[in-house]
C-alpha cells in the first residue's frame, strides 16, 4: 500500500496531464470542472472537515476571486497571475471575517457565512461602477482551455497535498484537537482563535484561484454566477459523501458525484433540484461519516487515508 | 442623495419599519421555536412560508375566499405538512452535529420549490384585494400592511399565550428548557418536537399567507424570508419570543432607514454588519432566554 500509492498517482497523473491531447472540447470542459470541484469541496474539507467550523457560504472565495481576477484581468493583468490575485483576495476576506466570526459557536458561525455571501452578493450587484453590477463582467475573449484545465489539475492537487501535509502535521493536530474539543484544545494551551484563522485562511486560497479560472475559462460573470448558495451546498455534501475530515474523501465524493451529474441527473431538466434535494437528504441520513469514513471504522484504517 | 430628508419622511419610514418588522417578527417566531426547542436550524422554513402564501393564493383564485381569513386554512394545512417532515426527515437529525440539520433542511429546501415550480409554474402571481392607505395626517398607512401587522400581532399574541398559558405550551417550554428534565417529569419529547416543527410551520404558514396580499407570489419568494428569520432570531435571542418580536421590528426599522439614508440596494448589508456585531458583543441576542 505505501509503495503502490505513489506509482498509482504518478500513472494517474501522467494520464491527466496526456488526456487534454486527446480530448474533446468537451471532455477538456468535463475534465477542467472535475478539477474545480475536488478543489473547492477539498477546500471546504480544510476548515470543516478538519475544525468542525461549517462554512456555509464557502462559495463567497469562489466569487470574490472570480470578481478579483476578471478586473485584474480588464486592468491588462497576465490571467495565471490575476487568478492568484483572486487567492489572495480570498485568503485577505477569509481573515477579516474569520477574525471576529471564528469566535462564534456552533450554528452562529454558519449563519454569519450564509449571511457574508448573501451581503458579497449584493455589495457586488451595488457597485455598478467598477463590477457591472447586474449585467455582469465580460472578460477579452481567449483561447486558454488547455492551460486553464493544467492550471486547475494543479490547483486540485496543490489543495489535497496542503490537505494531505496539513493532516500529518502538529497543526493538523491542533485543528482536529479543536474539532474534537475546542475547551480540551484550549485547556492544552492551544491558540485556538489564530489555528482557526489559519485554515479557514488557508481554505479560501483554493476557491479564490479556482473562482478566478473559472471566471477566465467562461469569459463572462455575473453575482448570481459565481455566489449561489447551492454551490457551497453542492461542495459540503461531496466532502460528506466522500469522508469529511479524510484526506482523499472530498476527491472520491467529488468525482463520484461530478460523474453521476454529468451522466444521469443532468437530463431530468425539471426535476433536476428535487433529485439533488433528495441526494442531500439521503446522503444526510444515510452515510453521515461517508464513504471514507464507514471504510475507515470498519476496517480500521489509518486516520491519513 | 441632494433630497432633503424631513422629519415626516423619518416618520412614515419608521411606520413602514414597524409594519415590515411585525411580519418578521412572526415568521422568525416559527424559526426561532423550532431552533430553541430542537437546535435545528430550518433552511426550509421560507420555502414552508411559500406554501402558506400559494394556499392563499389557491383558495382566493378558486374559491375567492377573503386572504385573510385563508389563514385558518394555511395554518392547519402547513401544521400538517411539518408534522410529516418532523416524523420522517427531521425527528433524525436533532441530535445530530448542525451540518446534518443545516443539509438536510436546504435538501427539503430545494425539493420544495422545485416541487411548487412544478405544480403552480414560475409565473408571478398575485393576490390583489386590499389596496390603497389610510392617511392619517402626513402620514399614510398602507392598507394590505396595516392588516397585516393587525395579524401578525394577532398571531403572535396568541401563540404567545398558548406557551405561557396551556399545559401544552408549559410543555413544549420545558423541552426547550432542558429535555432531559422534561422526560423525567413524564413528557412526551418525540410528541413534542411533532407538535413545535408543526407549530413552526404554521406561523411561516401564516406569514405567507399573510404577505400573499402584498408581494408576487413565485417558487422561490420564500429563500430571502428564511435568511431574515435567520436575523431575526439571532438579534431578539433564539428562541425567546419578546426577543424575535423585538429583533424583527428592529430589522423591519433598519431596513427602512438604511433605504432612506443609503439606498434599497444595500439593505441586507447593514442588516448583515448588525448581525455580525450583535454576534460579538451579545451573541445571546438582545434579550436573553428560551422560548
Amino acid at each position: 500500500m505505501r509503495r503502490t500509492l505513489p506509482v498509482a498517482l504518478g500513472f494517474l497523473a501522467v494520464a491527466l496531464a496526456l488526456y487534454p491531447l486527446e480530448a474533446t472540447g468537451y471532455g477538456l470542459r468535463v475534465g477542467l470542472q472535475l478539477f474545480m470541484w475536488i478543489a473547492l469541496a477539498q477546500s471546504w474539507n480544510l476548515i470543516s472537515g478538519l475544525t468542525g467550523y461549517v462554512s456555509f457560504g464557502h462559495v463567497v472565495f469562489f466569487g470574490t476571486g472570480a470578481y478579483t481576477a476578471s478586473l485584474l484581468v480588464n486592468a491588462g493583468m497576465p490571467w495565471p497571475l490575476a487568478c492568484l490575485s483572486g487567492g489572495a483576495a480570498g485568503a485577505l476576506l477569509a481573515l477579516i471575517i474569520g477574525w471576529p466570526c471564528l469566535r462564534l459557536k456552533g450554528p452562529y458561525f454558519a449563519i454569519a457565512m450564509l449571511g457574508l455571501n448573501e451581503v458579497m452578493r449584493v455589495i457586488v450587484s451595488y457597485a455598478e461602477g467598477l463590477t457591472g453590477g447586474g449585467n455582469g463582467l465580460s472578460l477579452p475573449t481567449l483561447d486558454a482551455s488547455r492551460s486553464i484545465y493544467y492550471a486547475m489539475g494543479l490547483v486540485a492537487a496543490a489543495v489535497t497535498a496542503v490537505t494531505y501535509a496539513i493532516v500529518t502535521s502538529r497543526f493538523g493536530l491542533r485543528l482536529m484537537t479543536i474539532r474534537e474539543d475546542e475547551v480540551a484544545a484550549e485547556a492544552m494551551g492551544i491558540d485556538t482563535l489564530r489555528y482557526k484563522i489559519y485554515a479557514f485562511m488557508l481554505s479560501a486560497i483554493g476557491p479564490g484561484i479556482v473562482g478566478g479560472l473559472s471566471a477566465r475559462d467562461q469569459g463572462y460573470i455575473e453575482p448570481i454566477s459565481v455566489f449561489p448558495l447551492i454551490m457551497t451546498i453542492t461542495m459540503i455534501v461531496m466532502a460528506l459523501f466522500g469522508g469529511k475530515g479524510t484526506i482523499w474523501g472530498p476527491v472520491l465524493g467529488a468525482v463520484v458525484l461530478f460523474i453521476f451529474q454529468e451522466a444521469v441527473w443532468a437530463r431530468f431538466v425539471y426535476l433536476h433540484q428535487l433529485l439533488f434535494g433528495a441526494i442531500i437528504v439521503a446522503v444526510v441520513l444515510l452515510m453521515p461519516r461517508g464513504i471514507l469514513g464507514v471504510l475507515q471504522q470498519k476496517y480500521n484504517l489509518p486516520r491519513t487515508i | 442623495m441632494s433630497v432633503l430628508i424631513t422629519p415626516t419622511m423619518v416618520g412614515q419610514v419608521v411606520i413602514s419599519g414597524l409594519l415590515a418588522g411585525s411580519i418578521y417578527a412572526l415568521v422568525a417566531l416559527g424559526l426561532g421555536l423550532i431552533f430553541g426547542v430542537m437546535r435545528v436550524l430550518n433552511v426550509a422554513h421560507g420555502p414552508l412560508m411559500m406554501l402558506g402564501a400559494y394556499t392563499t393564493f389557491g383558495l382566493f383564485q378558486r374559491f375567492g375566499l377573503n386572504p385573510y381569513l385563508s389563514v385558518l386554512v394555511s395554518m392547519p394545512l402547513l401544521f400538517l405538512i411539518g408534522v410529516v417532515l418532523q416524523r420522517f426527515l427531521v425527528r433524525r437529525v436533532v441530535d445530530a452535529p448542525e451540518l446534518s440539520s443545516l443539509l438536510l433542511t436546504f435538501g427539503l429546501s430545494i425539493a420544495l420549490v422545485n416541487l411548487a415550480q412544478l405544480a403552480f409554474t414560475s409565473d408571478l402571481r398575485s393576490v390583489e384585494y386590499l389596496t390603497g392607505s389610510f392617511v392619517v395626517g402626513p402620514f399614510a398607512f398602507s392598507k394590505p400592511r396595516l392588516a397585516a401587522c393587525a395579524f401578525a400581532v394577532t398571531i403572535t399574541a396568541g401563540s404567545f399565550l398558548f406557551l405561557r398559558g396551556t399545559r401544552l405550551g408549559k410543555a413544549i417550554r420545558a423541552v426547550s428548557q432542558s429535555r432531559e428534565v422534561a422526560q423525567v417529569c413524564g413528557i412526551d419529547v418525540q410528541r413534542i418536537h411533532l407538535l413545535t416543527f408543526g407549530l413552526g410551520s404554521a406561523l411561516a404558514a401564516a406569514g405567507g399567507s399573510l404577505v400573499a396580499v402584498m408581494v408576487a407570489i413565485q417558487p422561490e419568494m420564500g429563500q430571502v424570508y428564511t435568511f431574515k428569520s435567520f436575523l431575526v432570531i439571532v438579534l431578539g435571542g433564539a428562541g425567546n419570543y419578546p426577543g424575535a418580536l423585538l429583533g424583527g421590528l428592529l430589522l423591519g426599522l433598519v431596513e427602512q432607514l438604511s433605504s432612506l439614508f443609503l439606498t434599497a440596494q444595500v439593505n441586507e448589508a447593514v442588516a448583515y454588519v448588525l448581525l455580525v456585531l450583535v454576534l460579538l458583543i451579545r451573541p445571546t441576542g438582545l434579550l436573553k432566554g428560551r422560548v
